[in-house]
């Protein structure tokens, strides 16, 4: 059927109904409006178009077209190669266009140039400036809760991922351990989570500290914890994260090789309540972090 | 920017190369099959069948009609771009290390290697118009002796042939002569590549000391120097901005940290020019990169890596529109 003036310009099939005698029927009983075209001065043409959507209501559609030629020079060598020539050799034969056996796009990539680039290898700088996007992270950050050690990151980014026990699980199975036959030895010789307690530490309340500790560093009159066997990735952040959920920590202390900024391999904790720092203790000793087993103990002060 | 990626061949790259129109981009690698393709959305456009063994260079005329490739199975070809067919063949002793054409496409120049008790030798011979007359006699016949060339490259208006050797030396050529005109020992290790500015004015060496310089042409003074922490593959220079990009990496038995999945971790990376510092890298290549090339109008390059992979990318805008601060500055 040839276009007659009052249809739209470009008719895309898509929006072709089935019928369409049914719908002009429709039109004129509904009492629609008819298609208008307009040529508008800068050489767009605007088609409004009537018609009843699927809920009954009356739609109006206003189309507008403009029809643009682009023309661009290319060099005749080059439209002759892109045109004409044949593909050969091993992709003989294959139709036009890029095969997705040789040609697809990779992951993007950023080539953000700046005059004051010094070292990649070296972690971002934060920028001061971004206060907005600090506070958004902030806002962020507090909706967030780790399932493995209830941080205040995702799960999957969670520095303790390859322990497979949730901390808060060793505590539902100190709590299975003492209802069952294990309790028996429990407080004989393993300690809370089930690992052998050696006599001299054994049955120490809260108020107990280990003889030798009574004089702390003046800098930290609290109970303080020595972590050790730590890997090289932790940070602070991580190893505040790691304690934060027994107590509130007055004082972290993570040992740094000076030159390399790595972890030395060991940190020092002070809780403001001993029995924080109690249950510090007798959660993380033996804790998997990042692949090594964490050591836990009083922190010696005082050496010679 | 999202580059395009070309796995058209299964063994590493050796060298990528755009003809002079910019619009095919020419690879070859270490699996015997050269490939050409569009550059402007990476679409395999054939490949040339018939050597056995590595293929280390190639040379597109002006014209892109004709196509030379150097090859370890001790034979220099030449090929019909259009149709893929084997146009000639020079059989020579050793593997054919370099290739090139001269300016006005008449003349070729190739450098066989220095194994088997031959000398590291250039070759010219004459390119005829006509195949019926082509012989595989030549030209000229230049023996180094000393370190072997491991580049060579026509100078500006043929007269001369540039040589770069594996101790790090660069030497000029009479290419008529064949007399050694002027030799520098400027780097010092082999010298992987060398790449022309578009006025024959001055040109770019890459060499495994961990630097690249540029060289004046006429002197061989050594204008820039450019350093890295990881031996230098290829460097090439922007024909449009004041930057260059050097590709290279580790060996790879040395890499002890496995990259991501999806991207690897060797870099591109872009120096500027006259400022000779380090303006930002581009990542991707999960091997060390061996050759880069720009395209002729500057707006994307590509790169070829020991992974066989090669990647084409197009510059986002703000490549274009990036300025020290100095350059900023109206007069």
């Amino acid at each position: 059927m040839a276009p007659s003036v009052n249809e739209p310009p470009a008719r895309n099939w898509a929006d072709d109904d089935d019928d369409v005698e049914l719908d002009a029927a429709n039109e004129a009983t509904l009492g629609l409006p008819e298609t208008v075209t307009v040529e508008q001065p800068d050489g767009t043409r605007v088609t409004t178009l009537w018609k009843i959507n699927d809920d009954g209501k009356k739609v109006k559609v206003v189309r507008t077209t403009r029809m643009r030629l682009i023309k661009s020079q290319v060099n005749h060598a080059v439209a002759e190669r892109k045109n004409n020539w044949k593909k050969f050799g091993e992709v003989a034969g294959i139709g036009a266009g890029p095969d997705s056996n040789s040609t697809s796009f990779a992951e993007k990539v950023f080539l953000k140039l700046s005059s004051t680039v010094k070292d990649h290898d070296a972690p971002p700088v934060e920028e001061e400036g971004d206060s907005l996007k600090k506070a958004l992270a902030a806002a962020a950050k507090s909706k967030i809760s780790c399932r493995i050690c209830q941080g205040d990151h995702w799960t999957s980014k969670c520095p303790f991922k390859d322990t497979h026990t949730p901390l808060g699980d060793l505590g539902a199975a100190e709590v299975k351990d003492s209802g069952s036959d294990a309790g028996a030895p429990a407080g004989a010789g393993l300690g809370a989570g089930g690992k052998y307690v050696p006599p001299s530490l054994r049955n120490r309340g809260p108020g107990e500290a280990m003889p030798g500790t009574g004089s702390s560093d003046r800098r930290d009159d609290f109970p303080t914890l020595r972590i050790t066997n730590l890997s090289e990735d932790a940070n602070d952040q991580d190893v505040k994260d790691l304690v934060s959920r027994f107590g509130h920590t007055s004082r972290v202390f993570v040992s740094r090789d000076r030159e390399t900024n790595v972890c030395k391999g060991f940190a020092f904790v002070s809780f403001y309540q001993k029995d924080d720092a109690q249950r510090a203790l007798e959660k993380l000793d033996g804790f998997g972090y990042d692949s090594l087993i964490l050591h836990v103990e009083w922190a010696k002060s005082n050496r010679d | 920017m999202r580059p395009i990626l070309l796995h058209g061949h299964t063994r590493s790259l050796t060298k990528v190369k755009y003809n002079r129109d910019g619009d095919l981009l020419f690879t070859v690698s270490k699996d015997a099959k050269p490939n050409v393709w569009f550059a402007h959305n990476g679409e395999r456009l054939g490949s040339y069948d018939g050597h056995n063994g590595a293929v280390w260079d190639l040379d597109v005329s002006y014209d892109s009609k004709r196509l030379l490739t150097a090859s370890a199975d001790n034979t220099c070809r030449l090929w019909g771009v259009e149709s893929g067919k084997e146009l000639f063949r020079w059989n020579t002793r050793t593997a054919v290390r370099q290739v090139a054409f001269a300016q006005g496409d008449r003349m070729a120049l190739y450098v066989t290697d220095a194994t088997m008790g031959q000398p590291s030798t250039i070759w010219v011979v004459a390119i005829e118009e006509d195949l019926e007359n082509q012989s595989d006699e030549f030209e000229r016949k230049i023996i180094i002796n000393g370190p072997k060339a491991t580049v060579a490259s026509w100078g500006d208006l043929n007269k001369t042939i540039y040589t770069g050797h594996e101790d790090g030396t660069i030497t000029i050529w009479d290419a008529e002569t064949g007399e050694k005109i002027k030799s520098v020992k400027s780097h010092d290790s082999v010298i992987s590549d060398m790449q022309w500015a578009p006025d024959y004015g001055y040109f770019i060496t890459a060499s495994k000391d961990h630097t690249a310089k540029i060289f004046d042409a006429k002197t061989l003074r050594v204008m820039k120097t450019y350093t890295t922490q990881r031996p230098v593959n290829s460097a090439a220079l922007s024909p449009i901005r004041p930057h260059i990009a050097l590709g290279g990496g580790q060996e790879a038995m040395e890499v002890t940290q496995i990259g991501g999945a999806k991207q690897g971790k060797f870099e591109t990376r872009f120096f500027h020019l006259p400022f000779e510092e380090e303006i930002g890298r581009v990542k991707g290549h999960f091997g060390p990169i061996n050759t880069l090339a720009f395209a002729p109008d500057g707006r994307s390059f590509a790169s070829g890596a020991e992974d066989g992979f090669v990647r084409i990318h197009y510059f986002d805008d703000d490549y274009f529109e990036f300025n020290y601060e100095e350059e900023s500055l109206t007069a």
